[in-house]
């Protein structure tokens, strides 16, 4: 009688003390990527000399970790298969791209509008949201594997239209010389550095005070470290507002319906603006990124919104661990790297390994054998679809996944306790 | 006029009529049983009522309002809650946050407190286990915190669908003294149950269901002595 009890009461404490530390685990997460996120640009410009190549490579990861942000809430929150993110992040950066260069001046509209990117960045983020409302309707009905084939279609179906649509998405030829982001040249902020800093009063900026030169104003052109800044501080913004979001109430209904959607219609919960809403909200963030995107690439082409974006937000996601926001990050960021890092330098270090450790043979070619760096190159994607695989085996759980997936999955284990935990009398 | 009234209620799966003209009253301060073999329309009462379905003929007015066409989030609005057949919690969450849900249409938060105190001190087993995630708990517990749920949305109504479904028979007469203790705090309570005897035992009146139209209706205790009844479903 004495042991079971015993049993229970270690259980329980070991319970417990597990809960405590994953919660830390997660601000130990936001901790460290924060702190890294200082760290980074100064210690790129140090270590290279000044090069904001890395920097820049950053600020575009950035991007993926804004997306992979927003589909979680879809995802993994609400429990949505979408596999058509892409197109909100086309819409966003479209949005942007039409309404801040000289675009619509060609099409059948006949004016240019150049709105300032911040204005912008709201009204691509409601653009994107009510796309995203759009695409909710018809597929309210649909669960699961249906679900995601209509949301395949809708992330066709958009960057099929801004091919096919030239007169105001410039087809094919995409959209170019969009406005950069400006401010007020008094915040030029820390990050200008003597080199970097383009204090411009003209019409670049589309600043109508500072073409009268009263204002100044400070136009992040082409420098990495301002976009490093912004997108750093958007991020940030959106961690809040996301981590906010999934501990209200409209929170806990997205993960009712996420565990079983009758049940939850039945405490009460109306399925149907609470899925619109998941759809909406996720989308909103995609809206961020895509006016993000389009400042800071200066360039909108339909290429950059095909499935493969959709499929890679989605591996982020997964990897990471669904429905754990911190983890999404990570996963992000390390998929990011291994796809725009990892992946196209491993042709030339495999070449470099070979001659250090003399199998210099290796690298010329020889009839069918392409010399190893183009045999490598040529097996980049199937390393990455290995390192996917070992990944998912290694933590079928992503990488940081969220306390109650973890919990889930130490299920078992749980049960067994609970067995011997029953044949104690409750009273 | 009752607290809740079906009227000639029919209901079809497909082209399979699942409910024939079923008439079903349950009043203030009721136990109300409603008994019958498998797929005699039991479940399938109670989805009509909570609105999860929709019946193709007949009425249902509960606190003198007609429900007949009203969506599932109204109707728990209005003031019934169901523990659903199979418990259906969240697995994923906490029991704590098993039990908000319950109360996801309310506002007031003294309330909800209050009554979250009022389920522990009915279920001092969930008190225990409050944040452990709902899928790890055992059977028994299971059920307590699916009756536990639908007591938090604070119901004027309550319905519970074969509550000892799956059961050992000490946790069995756990959970019927409980519904007997929620029925005393005022709440009236419609219960579905396979468990015959158990349920008519707790029942002030009870319904017999045979392939959806109800062949019998009395109190507990005629059923109880009732041949038919005790032949069909009591085993004796």
């Amino acid at each position: 009688m004495t042991e079971p009890t015993a049993v229970k009461r270690l259980s329980l404490m070991a319970r417990l003390h597990l809960r405590e530390r994953i919660r830390d685990r997660d601000q130990a997460i936001y901790g460290i990527l924060f702190l890294g996120a200082l760290v980074f640009p100064m210690a790129t410009l140090f270590i290279t000399g000044g090069s904001t190549a890395y920097i820049s490579q950053a600020a575009h990861a950035g991007t993926w970790v804004l997306l992979a942000i927003g589909l979680n809430v879809v995802v993994g929150f609400a429990g949505l298969l979408d596999l058509g993110y892409a197109a909100f992040f086309a819409i966003g950066a479209y949005t942007y791209a039409l309404f801040a260069s000289s675009q619509l001046g060609t099409s059948p509209l006949h004016h240019n509008f150049h709105l300032p990117f911040f204005l912008m960045l709201i009204i691509g983020m409601l653009v994107a949201a009510s796309f995203g409302a759009l695409l909710g309707f018809p597929t309210l009905r649909l669960r699961g594997d249906y679900l995601a084939i209509v949301t395949l279609g809708f992330g066709e179906i958009v960057p099929v239209l801004s091919y096919n649509l030239p007169q105001w998405t410039g087809g094919i030829n995409a959209i170019g010389g969009i406005d950069q982001p400006w401010l007020p040249a008094w915040i030029t902020g820390p990050w200008a550095g003597a080199n970097s800093v383009s204090i411009i009063q003209d019409a670049t900026c589309r600043n109508p005070l500072a073409q009268t030169q009263f204002i100044p104003c400070f136009s992040f052109g082409f420098d990495p470290v301002a976009y490093y800044v912004l997108i750093v501080i958007l991020i940030i913004g959106a961690v809040i507002l996301v981590s906010n979001l999934y501990r209200s109430r409209l929170g806990r209904a997205w993960m009712a319906i996420r565990e079983d959607e009758t049940a939850a219609a039945a405490m009460g919960i109306n399925t149907v603006t609470t899925k619109l809403l998941a759809f909406a909200i996720g989308a909103s963030f995609s809206g961020f990124a895509g006016a993000y995107y389009g400042a800071s690439f200066d360039l909108v082409s339909p290429d950059d919104f095909l499935f493969v974006v959709s499929i890679t937000v989605l591996v982020m996601v997964v990897l990471g661990g669904m429905g754990n926001i911190s983890g999404v990050i990570v996963g992000a960021l390390v998929i990011y790297f291994i796809l725009n890092t990892l992946l196209p330098s491993l042709a030339s270090n495999a070449e470099s390994l070979a001659n250090s450790i003399g199998l210099g043979s290796l690298n010329t070619q020889k009839g069918d054998w392409p010399g190893l760096y183009g045999e490598v190159q040529r097996l980049q994607f199937l390393l990455f679809g290995l390192i996917l695989v070992m990944i998912m085996l290694l933590r079928p759980q992503g990488l940081f996944p969220s306390r109650v997936r973890e919990q889930e999955l130490k299920h078992d284990a749980v049960v067994e306790e609970e067995t011997v935990a029953e044949q104690v009398p409750s009273r | 006029m009752a607290l809740l009234e079906l009227r000639d209620v029919n209901a079809f799966y497909g082209r399979i009529q699942a409910l024939r003209k079923v008439n079903l009253e349950v009043d203030k301060g009721e136990v109300v049983a409603l008994i019958g073999s498998n797929g005699a329309g039991k479940t399938t009462t109670l989805r009509t009522i909570s609105g999860l379905m929709h019946p193709a003929g007949g009425s249902i007015h509960f606190d003198g309002r007609d429900i007949t066409q009203t969506g599932p989030s109204k109707i728990v609005e209005l003031g019934i809650s169901q523990s659903p057949e199979g418990r259906r919690l969240f697995p994923r969450m906490t029991v704590v946050d098993n039990l908000f849900m319950g109360a996801y249409t309310r506002n007031d938060k003294p309330g909800i407190t209050a009554d979250m105190d009022r389920v522990f001190t009915l279920f001092p087993r969930l008190k225990e286990r409050r944040t452990q995630i709902a899928g790890t708990l055992s059977g028994g517990e299971q059920q307590m915190l699916a009756m536990g749920r639908a007591m938090m949305a604070r119901p004027k109504v309550l319905m519970l669908d074969e509550p000892s479904l799956g059961l050992a028979p000490i946790l069995i007469e756990t959970i019927f003294s409980i519904v007997r203790e929620i029925n005393a705090q005022g709440v009236p309570v419609l219960l579905v149950e396979q468990n015959a005897s158990k349920a008519l035992e707790v029942a002030h009146r009870a319904y017999v269901l045979e392939t959806g139209s109800i062949v019998k209706t009395g109190t507990g205790k005629e059923l109880l002595a009732s041949e038919d009844v005790q032949k069909a479903y009591l085993g004796i």
